[in-house]
């Protein structure tokens, strides 16, 4: 047997003799100094890193604050009640009844935009779900997912140049509508943007169901569609439903494509399901109106007041979604 | 057969399934397809002569010679199509005519002095000039055919007069000629009819090829004439054609139809001539060629958009976007390495989850609220400064609204760094600081480098945000972080909705967006192939 | 032969006082060149406990290891073998919520001291673990990784340092043409030796081995086996190990765990073919585990 040759001649430091006296050469204690200074910096190190990431935290306090500091005026001045009942939304009017700040034709306008387009684009994405997760072989799931991304990258201002310069004039051309900027343009183009989000989370959650229990279905001899109907997807309904709240939250926040593309009518449709007339979103009103508005005014802080019911029913909606994606994780989902 | 039932659902269920990808690749072909080929256009396209004109004058791109020599020999071809126009110009609106004509006198006036021909005959001259001035002047005014060409008959016998020969009134003999060959064509009682679609067919012309010789225009727009290829079919088509509303069944709507101008308003005049001679020779008056228009990425735009390119957008995109990654990088990466790395179960993590999550939640036009409420309307007193949306306010907006995306990105990739990384290098020796800068950060840095890509690309397209933040409608490019800026985004939006003068040049409208498609989704592109890398990488090849 | 004997009956605890007292005597190892290696133990268990969180890991375990040899923990799966290995370099600290008692020395010096200097401790009591890990560097930044951390920065130096850890884990002909290319491009019985020669640049005085071999073909496994052969002359080597045959070929000394607990600790001829505890027998003929 050679003897190995001793690295430890590559240290310059005192060699310990080869054979083992299982010497070691450097201290395991601490001194009192490196203990201490290990301990600061350590701690230090991690209040650091702590303190950086409150910014968050920091960031969605300063959201609320300021909003809400902002549209508290309005709230002092002309009250809840008449904000939420009445739709006449006539905030510059000098004469006659004055200015009014009915917003429920604003509410309206949002609920019927995004349900609209969650109408079109619920189905259409779990199919593709469906579609991704279970049907297409891999080549087909690789190619499709750039394409995915593809289409939630593309801005909004884009799909609403889209919306306003192609497809508005067609509409009024080729189907006979007053005009192409309507709830309907708007709800299929946000239909269209909503779309990603909700594949992708219903994909991950369908996919996270596992081989197993397919196997199970299909090896007591049901088809893929009972399959898919009848136990995969009541498997992952809490990952289907946070989907399509995400897809909802998408919609509901989209401003650039509402305000070019809806008409901006602030009117509740007659009869309600009349798709091809005008309606007005809250995101569209805050967009439209902010230049315009003198600062300080009762209207600047209406256009607030917007915000803030913006923000909690989003804010409503978040927390709702993280419940349900909780629940998928819980399940030994992802 | 239930199966058989069961086995149609089955069938159908997949078909449908399939359909939706289908569906999807369709809506992207759609919304893309038109709007990137009308916007490639912008760039790619035949520039005429008018177009290089253009660049040399205003923007000063170009060779100075060549254009001017192209100029010089289109002014050439382009003389015989004015001639035409003036001799017709002036056999309809006559006034001209009458003023040189009457000033045509005076100068013989000048010149009989001028010889020194005093006295009786002077007086006899000047009387004789006077008398074919009037008999002129009277075929000029009036619409008598008959009267028109008797005057013109005698006044042209004194045509070969010697007394005449070398001195002014020669000119009015021209004149009276080409009078005489004009109005072959004309129906002179409806001289006035001939006076609008004349002025039509000028406008046309001067769209075409810019205003004539010796005419100022009073706008930018119109100093030029076509300058792309395709517009000068268009106005060419307008030049030769004319719409009109016939009755094609009795009884019936009036219809559009579409007339040659030269068979319909100028039927038989000296001018129909011109319609041809334009159609035919376009090329050589318009000298139209293949044309990359780099510039137009850094041209700033004339004339609302109506010529040049978007350079000062491009210039704010790209300042602003990078602006926003310099906040919101340090926060969103340190923040990740926090929760993957140091966090415990405390409650406080679980707020600042909240959190994050809550602000990847917020509507964009929210941001902008914010933004305004508390950058602009807060932090900006505070330093002392004006507070009105710059570039700062509109990059820290941005910043806090890319923040949770690059904190989600960061947190996915440095997590899905194996723990027996961490483990090795621990095992080693390495304290934790140590380990993740040199293990775990340069594993998980693919994966925030592509949610870094992701959200520069989300950052450059984001319009609500930066509308009342920093973004602004015209003006000049920013000296300053405290300035406003245009930007891809927001221009895009005002050029489609407000933008008179874009709406004349949709190209250009088409060209912007197509310019801010095109950053984001190649930005995109390139974050899909630095995953597909990574992940090949990390298979060791 | 002298044997490490135990005291009769219940206590499966070793008594030091035979081992001090045995200390005097030559202990025969296969290796009759290291007749005048110290008897110092390298690691020592007095009564060590771990917890994690309300779960026990290991519960009582007082045992010493001798240096330079190798000695083999088997037992039954969650027996407690990983965890006690672990708890010699510390690595158990990764794992949240956890507890220890008793007293764990190597060195003679009681690890699970607050002020114990961990940089030091692990830079010194390697690891090899079960799957191979190399980090997604270069081979030579790899096996330069520990020295580095140390405090040398000479090229020169660096390059010598990684030949002789490549040579000393029979890596070194394989890959000393390209000492750039990637880790993870070698095969997995390469990644194990080039982890081993990886913990051994940092120049430690014990190996601890999670189950080396069990991510590894049989090729593999017998080169790393042999490896180990030739590394005890140097290092004392801990291996936990799932395959008594492997156990019982590479080492000299075999701890049997179960449930937590130190059942029997013995030289491993012995401990393999004359158990004293009725465990041990049990677990070694198969009839459970």
């Amino acid at each position: 047997m050679n003897h190995p040759t001793d690295i430890s001649q590559y240290r310059g430091e005192k060699t310990a003799s080869v054979s083992a006296s299982a010497e070691f050469n450097r201290p395991l204690l601490l001194t009192p100094g490196e203990d201490l200074r290990g301990y600061l910096v350590g701690h230090g190190g991690r209040i650091f890193l702590f303190l950086m990431t409150c910014i968050s935290v920091l960031s969605v306090l300063l959201i609320f604050i300021f909003v809400i500091r902002e549209a508290l005026p309005f709230l002092r001045e002309q009250g809840l009640r008449d904000s939420i009942t009445s739709r006449n939304w006539y905030p510059e009017r000098a004469e006659g009844a004055g200015a009014e700040f009915g917003m429920l034709a604003l509410f309206a306008g949002s609920m019927y935009v995004t349900l609209a387009s969650l109408i079109l684009s619920v189905p259409i994405g779990l199919s593709a779900a469906v579609f991704l997760s279970d049907i297409a072989p891999f080549w087909l799931r690789q190619v499709s997912k750039p394409i995915i991304e593809i289409l939630a990258a593309i801005p909004s201002v884009a799909y609403g140049f889209f919306a306003i310069l192609v497809l508005a004039p067609y509409m009024q051309k080729y189907w006979n509508f007053d005009t192409g900027a309507n709830a309907l343009n708007a709800s299929l183009i946000l239909s269209l943007m909503a779309l990603p989000t909700i594949i992708s989370v219903a994909e991950d959650s369908l996919s996270a169901v596992g081989r197993e229990i397919r196997e199970a279905s299909y090896g007591l001899g049901a088809t893929r569609c009972e399959t898919m109907l009848k136990v995969v997807m009541p498997t992952a309904h809490s990952g289907i439903i946070a989907a399509v709240i995400l897809g909802m939250m998408r919609a509901i926040g989209e401003t650039m494509v509402v305000w070019m593309a809806s008409g901006n009518a602030n009117q509740i449709p007659t009869p309600w399901w009349d798709i091809s007339q005008s309606v007005r979103t809250m995101t569209a009103t805050i967009a439209g109106e902010m230049g315009e508005t003198s600062q300080n005014s009762v209207h600047w802080h209406a256009l607030f007041m917007i915000g803030v019911f913006l923000l909690i029913f989003t804010f409503g909606l978040n927390m709702i979604s993280e419940y349900f994606l909780a629940r998928v994780k819980k399940s030994g989902g992802k | 057969m239930k199966n058989t039932r069961r086995e149609i659902q089955d069938r159908s269920f997949t078909f449908f399934s399939s359909l939706s990808i289908v569906l999807m690749v369709g809506a992207l072909v759609i919304i893309l397809g038109p709007m990137l080929r009308r916007g490639f256009s912008a760039v790619f396209f035949q520039g005429t002569v008018e177009f290089r004109r253009m660049q040399l004058a205003q923007f000063g791109h170009g060779d100075e010679e060549a254009v001017a020599d192209e100029v010089a020999q289109v002014t050439e071809l382009r003389q015989e199509i004015y001639a035409i126009l003036n001799k017709f110009q002036a056999g309809i609106e006559p006034s001209a005519l009458i003023d040189r004509v009457r000033s045509i006198n005076r100068e013989y006036g000048q010149e009989l002095r001028g010889k020194n021909i005093v006295g009786a005959d002077y007086t006899e001259l000047r009387r004789r000039a006077r008398d074919l001035r009037d008999l002129l002047q009277d075929a000029l005014e009036s619409t008598d055919r008959e009267l028109v060409e008797a005057n013109l008959k005698s006044v042209l016998q004194h045509r070969a007069d010697p007394l005449y020969t070398d001195s002014v009134m020669a000119e009015m003999f021209v004149t009276a000629r080409q009078y005489q060959n004009v109005i072959q064509g004309i129906d002179l009682s409806h001289r006035e009819q001939y006076l609008e679609p004349l002025l039509e067919v000028k406008d046309q012309l001067r769209k075409l090829l810019g205003p004539m010789p010796g005419e100022q225009a009073p706008l930018l727009m119109e100093e030029y004439g076509a300058t792309r290829w395709d517009i000068a079919l268009e106005t060419l088509h307008d030049l030769l054609w004319q719409e009109q509303w016939v009755t094609v069944e009795a009884g019936q709507e009036l219809q559009k139809q579409l007339v040659r101008r030269e068979e319909s308003q100028f039927a038989g005049t000296s001018l129909a001539p011109m319609f041809g001679l334009a159609e035919d020779h376009l090329t050589d008056l318009l000298r139209p060629k293949r044309t990359i228009y780099w510039h137009y990425f850094t041209d700033d735009w004339k004339e609302g958009h109506f010529f040049g390119g978007v350079g000062p957008e491009i210039y704010g995109t790209l300042l602003i976007t990078l602006l926003t990654m310099l906040f919101a990088i340090p926060f969103g990466v340190i923040s990740a390495a926090f929760l993957v790395e140091c966090a415990s179960e405390h409650i406080s993590v679980k707020i600042i989850r909240i959190c994050v999550n809550t602000l990847a939640g917020v509507p964009s036009i929210v941001f902008g609220l914010f933004g305004m409420a508390f950058f602009v309307l807060f932090i900006l007193p505070n330093l002392d400064r004006k507070p009105q949306g710059c570039i700062l306010t509109a990059a820290m907006t941005l910043a806090v609204l890319v923040l949770p995306v690059i904190i989600r990105a960061s947190e996915e990739a440095i997590r899905s760094v194996p723990a027996t990384y961490r483990e090795a290098s621990l095992a080693l020796g390495a304290g934790k600081f140590r380990t993740f800068m040199t293990v775990t950060l340069p594993a998980a840095l693919p994966g925030i480098l592509t949610g870094i890509i992701l959200s520069l690309s989300r950052a450059a397209g984001e319009t609500a945000p930066i509308l009342f933040t920093g973004a602004v409608d015209m003006g000049p490019v920013p000296r300053s972080l405290f300035e406003g800026s245009r930007t891809l985004a927001t221009s895009g939006y005002y050029i489609a909705v407000g933008d008179k003068i874009g709406m004349m040049a949709p190209h250009k409208q088409y060209g912007l967006i197509t310019t801010l498609i095109v950053l984001v989704l190649g930005l995109n592109i390139l974050a899909i192939l630095l995953r597909s890398r990574m992940s090949r990488k990390l298979r060791g090849q | 032969m002298t044997k490490l004997s135990t005291p009769a009956a219940s206590s499966h605890l070793f008594d030091f006082k035979g081992t001090i007292e045995s200390k005097s005597k030559t202990v025969t190892t296969p290796n009759p060149e290291q007749t005048d290696i110290c008897e110092c133990s390298v690691v020592s268990a007095k009564d060590f406990s771990f917890y994690y969180g309300k779960t026990t890991g290991v519960k009582n375990i007082s045992m010493e290891i001798f240096p330079c040899r190798v000695t083999a923990i088997i037992g039954p799966s969650g027996c407690g073998k990983s965890t006690f290995l672990r708890s010699i370099n510390r690595m158990n600290d990764l794992i949240p919520a956890t507890r220890a008692t008793g007293i764990l020395e190597v060195n003679g010096q009681n690890i699970y001291d607050k002020r114990t200097n961990l940089v030091n401790l692990r830079q010194q009591v390697g690891m090899v673990f079960q799957k191979p890990n190399p980090f997604a560097k270069s081979i030579f930044d790899n096996v330069a990784y520990g020295p580095r951390l140390q405090g040398i920065r000479n090229r020169t130096k660096l390059e010598g340092l990684v030949e002789e850890c490549l040579k000393s884990s029979a890596l070194w002909d394989e890959v000393k043409d390209n000492l750039d290319k990637s880790a993870l491009a070698l095969s997995g019985g390469q990644q194990q030796r080039l982890c081993i020669a990886r913990a051994l640049a940092t120049n430690p005085r014990v190996l601890l081995m999670d189950e080396p071999c069990s991510a590894l073909d049989p090729l593999a496994t017998a080169r790393i086996e042999d490896l180990i052969e030739q590394l005890k002359t140097q290092y004392t080597i801990i291996i936990v190990t799932h395959n008594m045959q492997q156990a019982a070929r590479v080492s000299e000394h075999a701890a049997f765990f179960c449930l937590g607990e130190l059942i029997e600790y013995d030289l491993t001829p012995k401990l393999f073919t004359n158990p004293s505890h009725k465990q041990t027998e049990d677990y070694i003929t198969g009839r459970f585990g």
